[in-house]
């Protein structure tokens, strides 16, 4: 090792850089808080459109949740200007996400059939509801989760 | 496991901030760093020459339908000379018995 003319504390110092600097980069690919209730809210309004099955509100509910998707997807994207690396995330974190779409889909698959199952008029935007709700106040753990096994990365580990 | 070698040119201070940033993601925009980083577009351009001479960063231009776009990556050998640097660092801590670094990076 080349011998460094400097002090422990100033090695120190230069880790915790190092580990903000890492910290920020996460922050900035990270979903904003926003995206959940968004998605959440698009997929109800667009369910309960099929749901009517009258043609002209299918068609104006398909056409708005196309335009509405789009435009999130355009505004996470244009503030989307670093790309973290993705062995940052690794097997927990890829699972977490796995976990939480497959949560998600048996909730709403559970609650509309139960719905219908209970007699219940708009079965299938009742269980997209509950879907909706619960990523709307849940997503943000979903993306506090995610920053912490990614800060929890040791630093300097490469590839 | 990386060996440490501590690097001269990571350790300057605006480069270091530079590196950890770009050591934590596959790309970064140009603007992207130059507003992280709280720097002007020629302090930001004068650093990356000096990691790209080096032979540890890459700078590709591109467009994104009509605007330009140039982003940062650091190649395998700035990666590499990023992890060797780290470990130095972790290592001066660890000879001096210092317990500044959080235990996952141990």
């Amino acid at each position: 090792m080349t011998e460094p003319a400097i002090s422990p504390t100033a090695a120190a110092d230069a880790l915790t850089e190092i580990r903000n600097r890492r910290d920020q980069a996460i922050d900035a690919t990270l979903v904003p808080g926003w995206y959940w209730p968004a998605v959440g809210g698009l997929m109800v309004a667009f369910t309960a459109a099929v749901e009517t099955a009258r043609p002209w509100v299918v068609a104006v509910g398909s056409v708005g949740y196309a335009l509405g998707l789009g435009a999130l997807v355009t505004r996470v994207a244009l503030r989307h200007r670093a790309q973290v690396r993705n062995d940052l995330l690794g097997v927990r974190g890829g699972l977490a996400i796995v976990g939480y779409v497959l949560t998600l889909v048996a909730l709403g698959l559970g609650s509309g059939f139960a719905a219908d199952a209970a007699g219940l008029s708009w079965p299938a935007t009742i269980g997209a509801g509950a879907t909706g709700l619960t990523m709307a106040l849940s997503g943000h753990r979903l993306t506090g989760y995610l920053r912490s096994v990614m800060s929890a990365r040791p630093i300097g580990g490469g590839r | 496991m990386t060996a440490p070698r501590f690097d001269e040119l990571i350790h300057a201070p605006t480069r270091l901030s530079l590196v950890s940033l770009l050591a934590a993601t596959d790309w970064a925009e140009f603007r992207y760093l130059r507003e992280q980083l709280d720097l002007s577009d020629s302090a930001l351009s004068k650093q990356l020459s000096a990691l790209e001479q080096a032979g540890y960063a890459e700078i590709r231009k591109s467009f994104v339908g009509k605007r330009a776009r140039t982003s940062v990556t650091l190649t395998r050998r700035g990666r590499d000379a990023f992890a060797g640097h780290v470990a130095a660092l972790q290592e001066i801590v660890a000879r001096a018995g210092a317990t500044v670094t959080p235990a996952a990076d141990h």
